[in-house]
C-alpha cells in the first residue's frame, strides 16, 4: 500500500509541504541575494540558481510520470493515475521556467537567445514538447479510464525518448554548443554553493507541495463528479 | 504467431484491393518535393544535394504520418477493433503484425521516393543503394514501432489527425536525427557511420520493446 499513501493524505500532507516550501524559500532567497557576483558574467550568472534546480525538477516530474504510470497499468488503481497526471503537469510548469530562463542567461551571456540549438535546451524543448502532447492527449482521450491507459503508456514512451534525443542532438550538433559543463563536487567557485544547493532544495520542496496540491485537486474533482453521478442515480 | 502472420496477411490484402493508402501516400510526397522546389532557394533542388537527405526524410515522415492516419481506419468501422483485441494471442502479435504491414507498405512508397528524389537531385543512387536500403529499413522500423502504437491511440480520440504528429514527432527525433545523419554520410561515399547507426539501432529496438508491451493496455475489451 505503499505506493498510494501519497495519494491518499495528499490534502494532509499540503501545509507541512506548503511550510516546507515557504521556509527553504526564505532560505533561498537571503542566500541568492548575499551570494558574491559572478566576476565575469556579473548578477545575470544567478540565473543558475533557479535554471538548474528548475531542470531537476522538470525530469523529476517526468520520471514520476513513467513510474506511476507503469504502475497504473500494473494495479489499475486510479490515485497513481492522479499522480502520474500531477507529474506531468508539474514536470512541464518547471520545464517551462527551464526554457524561459535558459535563453536569458545565453542571451546576456553569448549574445543569442537560442545559441546554436545548445543541446542541453534542445533537450528540454523536445520533451516540454512530449509533454505538452501527454496533456494533450488527456484532454482529448474520451472516458477518463482509456485517457488514463494511453497516457501511461506514452508517458512511459516519453521517458525512454530523454536519453535517445540526448544522443540525437549530440550525434548532430553537439560539440559546438558551449553549455556549461556538469556541476561536479567543487566545480563552483567559493560562496556559489551554497544558494545553488538551497536552490535545489527549495524547488523540490515546490515540486513536492505543487504534486501534491495537484494530486488533492484531482482527487476532490473525481469525488464531485462520483458524487453527481451517485446522486443522479438516486 | 499465426495472430502475427494473420493481421500481416490481412492488411496487406486490403491494401493490395484498395491501393488507398500506398496512392494516397506516393502523390503526396511527390507533392512535397514540388513545394521544396518552391520554397527552397533558387537552384537548390538541383544543385545542392546535401540538402537531400534532410529533405528526404522529411518527405518520409510527413508521408508515414498520412498513412499512419488511415493505419486503423478499416478496424474503426463496425467496432472490428474490438476484434482485433480478443485475438486468441498476446495483443503484442497483433501490434507486431499491423506494424509489419505498415512497414512492408512504407519500405515500398520510399523506395519509389528514393528513385524520385535521385532524379530530381541528380544523385546517383546506385553505388549506395544497399546501404540506403538497409538505412531505409532501420529508419521505417523506427517510425513504424510507436507510429503504430500511437496510431491505435490517436484514431480513438477527438481531433485525431493533429493528435498523432504531436504525439510521435518528438519521440521520432532520434530516428529522424540518425537517419539523415547516416543517409547524408552514405551519399558523400563516407559509408555508413557507426555513431549514427548505434543510436537508430538502439532507438528501434527501445521502441520496439515499449510499442510491443504497451500495445497490451491501447485496445479496449
Amino acid at each position: 500500500m505503499t505506493a498510494h499513501a501519497p495519494a491518499v493524505s495528499a490534502s494532509r500532507a499540503l501545509p507541512a509541504s506548503g511550510l516546507l516550501l515557504g521556509g527553504l524559500f526564505a532560505v533561498y532567497a537571503v542566500l541568492v541575494v548575499t551570494a558574491p557576483i559572478d566576476f565575469r558574467q556579473g548578477v545575470v550568472q544567478k540565473i543558475l540558481y533557479v535554471h538548474v534546480p528548475c531542470a531537476f525538477s522538470a525530469y523529476l516530474g517526468f520520471l514520476v510520470t513513467a513510474v506511476a504510470g507503469a504502475l497504473f497499468l500494473w494495479r489499475s488503481d486510479p490515485r497513481l493515475d492522479r499522480v502520474a497526471l500531477a507529474g506531468a503537469e508539474v514536470g512541464v510548469v518547471f520545464c517551462t521556467l527551464v526554457l524561459v530562463s535558459g535563453p536569458i542567461w545565453a542571451k546576456a551571456t553569448w549574445g543569442e537567445w537560442w545559441a546554436e540549438w545548445d543541446p542541453r535546451l534542445t533537450v528540454s524543448l523536445i520533451q516540454w514538447f512530449v509533454y505538452v502532447a501527454y496533456l494533450l492527449l488527456r484532454a482529448f482521450a474520451e472516458g477518463s479510464e482509456r485517457a488514463a491507459r494511453f497516457a501511461a503508456v506514452y508517458g512511459i514512451a516519453g521517458v525512454c525518448a530523454i536519453p535517445l534525443n540526448y544522443f540525437a542532438i549530440e550525434l548532430f550538433g553537439g560539440g559546438r554548443a558551449a553549455h556549461p559543463a556538469n556541476l561536479g563536487r567543487g566545480s563552483l567557485g567559493e560562496g556559489f554553493g551554497w544558494p545553488f544547493l538551497a536552490g535545489v532544495a527549495t524547488s523540490f520542496a515546490a515540486f513536492l507541495h505543487l504534486l501534491l496540491l495537484r494530486i488533492d485537486l484531482e482527487t476532490r474533482r473525481n469525488a464531485r463528479e462520483e458524487g453527481a453521478e451517485a446522486l443522479e442515480a438516486h | 504467431m499465426s495472430v502475427f502472420l494473420a493481421v500481416l496477411w490481412k492488411d496487406l490484402l486490403a491494401e493490395w484491393r484498395s491501393r488507398e493508402r500506398v496512392v494516397a501516400m506516393l502523390l503526396f510526397s511527390l507533392l512535397v518535393v514540388l513545394v521544396f522546389h518552391f520554397s527552397l532557394p533558387e537552384g537548390a533542388t538541383r544543385r545542392q544535394a546535401e540538402q537531400a537527405p534532410g529533405l528526404l526524410w522529411v518527405a518520409y515522415l510527413f508521408a508515414a504520418l498520412l498513412g499512419l492516419n488511415r493505419a486503423f481506419a478499416l478496424e474503426l468501422e463496425n467496432d472490428a477493433l474490438s476484434g482485433l483485441a480478443l485475438a486468441p494471442a498476446d495483443r503484442g502479435f497483433v501490434f507486431l503484425g499491423k506494424a509489419a504491414a505498415n512497414f512492408v507498405i512504407f519500405f515500398g512508397v520510399e523506395v519509389a521516393i528514393a528513385a524520385v528524389f535521385g532524379l530530381v537531385f541528380d544523385l546517383d543512387l546506385a553505388p549506395a543503394a544497399a546501404g540506403l536500403a538497409g538505412l531505409l529499413a532501420l529508419g521505417t522500423l523506427g517510425i513504424c514501432t510507436v507510429g503504430t502504437l500511437f496510431a491505435a491511440v490517436a484514431v480513438r480520440t477527438r481531433f485525431r489527425e493533429v493528435m498523432l504528429p504531436l504525439l510521435i514527432l518528438p519521440l521520432l527525433i532520434p530516428v529522424l536525427a540518425a537517419s539523415v545523419r547516416a543517409t547524408t554520410s552514405l551519399l558523400a561515399g563516407g559509408g555508413l557511420p557507426w555513431d549514427a547507426l548505434q543510436l537508430l539501432l538502439v532507438t528501434d529496438g527501445i521502441y520496439l520493446v515499449v510499442s510491443f508491451l504497451g500495445f497490451e493496455y491501447v485496445l479496449d475489451e
